[in-house]
């Protein structure tokens, strides 16, 4: 005996913690939200083209788009241009889109439209990169600048890093003459980033240009230049202004490399202006989403990766099991008395249908009804299987009669009446009758009422849209359920109404 | 709240056995499910008191057939009085119990006539399962009809009262004397308004009642005392529930035992979960006891020695027996 306890706390231990730990990593880890009004940010990012085409010409816009394959993930993509083709091609960790068109004339528009998250990227991948380049040739001055510039820079660095850090510093120092020299009377943030290319390119660092896109709602704005090296594992990012290290979070990648944002073939003023803004969405359809735009497969396993109707067909099989453990509770821990073990829970099934009240009250109308019958039935003297295939029959009229009624008076929730199990009102009449026979009217009533209070409340609890989602999203949950089902299974104390029930006891002490 | 919490505790200090507990720690440990069918069906317990050399109500037949109905005048033979019971019947249902025959038809023991198809009927709805327990199909026993003593003439209204012993691996733990009333239509069964009266086990002597779930001392009926009658033939009755647990192997039973006019103690019926209403009836709860019980089994199998019924019945009465507190 003591064995099989333990056997059975040990099996309580492992139900509980592998239930615990499963929801814990779906909610950790996998990042599911655990309400279903949890939100998340979506951006949409409009990149609006426009230009002049020019008149007798065949017209080619090429434009950079994000190549996305990392933070972010993308959930709706879309090119807006009337009478041109489209076409997306990758290159070199790039992607270019191309707008085509063998006539177009006057003010041309076109829009690139990006819905993007950055939640739910999944792992990320291991990313290459080049660690070795060739210098830049440089002749004369500017070779001589250069050098007395980088001796410096090399004292004062420890390793790649740093020595990023402290190149992107000294080209900011615009008082120095081997700066002046080299920037040659142009301060823009892109020479800059040239020169510092060109430095590293000596000490054999290689560089990269990198512009971004800031995620910030309704500003203006253009792509912002960085620098981004890599260390052997991963991209370091440099702000070629400061020199400090680090892409904040809210800069989108859009494209790499020397090469302008667009190139337009056979048109004029060419111009791209970026807009931002971003909505909330429902963090759960969100993860949908997601999960039908990428290879990130953290719902694949899930109930949600069942065909949408069969998961409406789970969510309430899901609760089924909140529904029997409400039963167990008002019967062992509380001592209420039902009519079956499950009758209630499969009455608050159908509630669902009817709706509570209107359930109730159709139940208690065909139970009544029912009774009746079947006690005239008591006279016949009928054998049980005749006896019960009559009730059953005389349920289903009366169902069909209620309906009919229902909607000629034109009161549609009763044609709901048609969901309640048939079957299951037969055995209530059944149960009920024979407990009203042996046990009296009273304790009938008793069960009856019992039986609908179980069934109410099973009902209430199993539609609580929060639980439904919970236990729908997470279903370990059922585990720590069994858990404590099994541990009931070994409850020994007093049912409430025992103590009730016992009271004589007391009042003989006193 | 708190005042549960209390009655908890009393209940507890008591050792009143719960469902729960009595479900988990006796029913569930010492009961066999695969035993379950000698005491669900009558036949076969019968069957087995009759080999072990227990005594019960002799067997008159079996009607198992609707065919086998057609011989219910064979099984009856010259008899006027018998009773029809299912073989599984729960709480009493579906028990005709005739008394005597009246021109050509039966009058029932509560006086009402009824005609052989009446009783063809009862016999068929028994067959179908009606009164069996889960409605499966059930046997007919045609058996003799208990008389019960006079003694029980002032106490108790129509109906055989029984005396349940609660039997704890062959110890006798708590006995009741079950008494019917006008409102259990005669019938025993406490829920049903039956009378319990708790009974001394050493003495055979009746202590106080209990009436659906409170504490009496008269019968409702006939306003008479239940408490302090002596019942004939105590140690056989003991004895008779003692060696019960031999006849089945059920560690945790109620045995249900009527007192004939000529043939003394009879078995009836074995019970594998039998209620916690006893506990009212003799003011004691069971834990205390099956601890008991339980503590001097541990003794003995550390020992290696097994009591026979009439040790297992002495240690019962010396543990349990001679209760004072209700002489007044």
């Amino acid at each position: 005996m003591r064995s099989l306890t333990l056997h059975l706390k040990i099996l309580i231990a492992i139900l509980v913690v592998l239930g615990i730990s499963v929801t814990c990593y779906q909610i950790f880890v996998l990042g599911i939200p655990v309400t279903e009004d949890a939100t998340d940010d979506l951006w949409n990012i409009d990149a609006k083209v426009e230009f002049v085409a020019n008149p007798k010409d065949p017209v080619k816009i090429q434009m950079f788009v994000p190549p996305l394959s990392r933070d972010f993930v993308s959930l709706n993509e879309s090119f807006i241009s009337n009478n041109y083709g489209v076409s997306v091609n990758r290159t070199d960790g790039n992607r270019k889109v191309t707008w085509s068109a063998r006539r177009a004339k006057g003010n041309q528009t076109l829009y690139y439209r990006l819905v993007l998250t950055k939640r739910y990227s999944g792992e990320k991948i291991k990313v290459k990169g080049p660690t070795f380049r060739d210098s830049i040739a440089v002749e004369g001055p500017e070779k001589i600048a250069a050098e007395a510039l980088l001796a410096p820079i090399r004292q004062h660095s420890a390793d790649v890093e740093t020595f990023i850090t402290e190149a992107i510093k000294r080209t900011n120092n615009l008082s120095d003459d081997n700066v002046k020299l080299l920037l040659a009377g142009d301060p823009s943030t892109a020479h800059k980033a040239k020169i510092v290319e060109l430095l590293l390119s000596i000490a054999h660092v290689p560089v990269e240009k990198v512009h971004t896109i800031r995620l910030v709602a309704d500003q203006p704005q253009s792509p912002e230049l960085w620098l981004r090296s890599f260390n052997g594992s991963d991209w370091l990012y440099f702000n070629p202004e400061t020199g400090e290290q680090g892409l904040p979070a809210d800069r989108l990648l859009w494209w790499t490399g020397d090469e302008n944002l667009i190139t337009v073939d056979g048109g004029k003023k060419a111009l791209v202006t970026f807009s931002l803004n971003n909505s909330e969405m429902n963090a759960i359809r969100l993860a949908k989403l997601t999960d039908e735009n990428t290879d990130a497969n953290f719902l694949e396993y899930s109930l949600y990766g069942l065909p949408l109707q069969t998961q409406q067909t789970f969510m309430i099989m899901v609760m089924i099991p909140i529904g029997v453990l409400v039963i167990l509770i008002l019967r062992n821990l509380i001592g209420l008395q039902t009519l079956g073990t499950f009758t209630p829970v499969l009455i608050a099934l159908a509630f669902r249908e009817t709706q509570l009240g209107f359930g109730i009250v159709l139940f208690t109308i065909i139970t009544a009804l029912g009774l009746s019958l079947r006690s005239y039935l008591e006279h016949l003297k009928l054998q049980m299987l005749p006896r019960l295939s009559v009730v059953l029959t005389f349920v289903v009229v009366l169902i069909a009669a209620i309906s009919l009624f229902s909607h000629k008076l034109g009161l549609e929730r009763g044609l709901s009446v048609a969901l309640f199990p048939m079957v299951i009102l037969t055995m209530t009449i059944e149960r009920l009758s024979i407990t009203w026979e042996e046990r009296g009217a009273n304790h009938a009533l008793k069960v009856a009422i019992g039986t609908l209070f179980a069934a109410s409340l099973a009902h209430i609890i199993m539609s609580v849209p929060e639980l439904i989602y919970f236990v729908f999203t997470f279903p370990a949950i059922l585990l720590i359920l069994v858990g404590f089902m099994l541990a009931m299974g070994r409850y020994r104390g007093y049912r409430l109404t025992e103590l009730v029930r016992f009271k004589a006891f007391l009042k003989a002490d006193q | 709240m708190f005042g549960f919490w209390k009655t908890w505790k009393a209940l507890e200090a008591r050792g009143i056995m719960g469902i729960n507990r009595r479900n988990a720690d006796y029913v569930l440990k010492y009961n066999k499910r695969s035993l379950y069918p000698l005491v669900d069906d009558k036949i076969i317990t019968k069957e087995r008191a009759l080999a072990a050399g227990l005594h019960v109500p002799q067997m008159y037949g079996v009607i198992s057939t609707e065919k086998g109905i057609d011989k219910l005048d064979e099984i009856i033979g010259g008899r006027s009085d018998f009773v029809i019971k299912p073989a599984q019947g729960a709480g009493g249902d579906g028990i005709l119990v005739v008394a005597d025959r009246f021109e050509g038809r039966y009058r029932t023991v509560s006086g009402k006539i009824i005609s052989h198809e009446e009783i063809e009927h009862q016999i068929s709805s028994i067959l179908t399962g009606l009164y069996s327990l889960g409605g499966h199909r059930d046997r007919a026993l045609i058996e003799y009809r208990v008389v019960p003593d006079q003694i029980f003439k002032s106490i108790s209204y129509e109906g055989v009262p029984d005396i349940r012993i609660i039997v704890l691996m062959g110890y006798p733990v708590m006995a009741m004397l079950r008494l019917p009333t006008r409102q259990s239509g005669g019938k025993a069964n406490l829920h049903q308004g039956a009378i319990g009266v708790g009974v001394d086990l050493a003495t055979g002597l009746t202590l106080r009642g209990t009436w659906l779930n409170s504490i009496i001392t008269k019968h409702p009926d006939t306003t008479n005392a239940v408490d302090g009658v002596q019942l004939p033939n105590w140690d056989g009755f003991m004895k008779l529930a003692a060696g019960c647990y031999e006849l089945c192997g059920l560690g945790y039973i109620g045995v249900d035992m009527v007192l004939d006019q000529e043939k003394g103690p009879l078995i009836l019926e074995l019970n594998a979960r039998p209620g916690l209403n006893i506990q009212i009836a003799n003011d004691c709860g069971l834990t205390l006891r099956t601890h008991a019980v339980e503590a001097r089994l541990e003794t003995l199998k550390a020992a290696g020695v097994t009591e026979t019924p009439e040790e297992r019945v002495r240690f019962a009465q010396e543990m349990f027996g001679h209760i004072a507190a209700f002489a007044g």
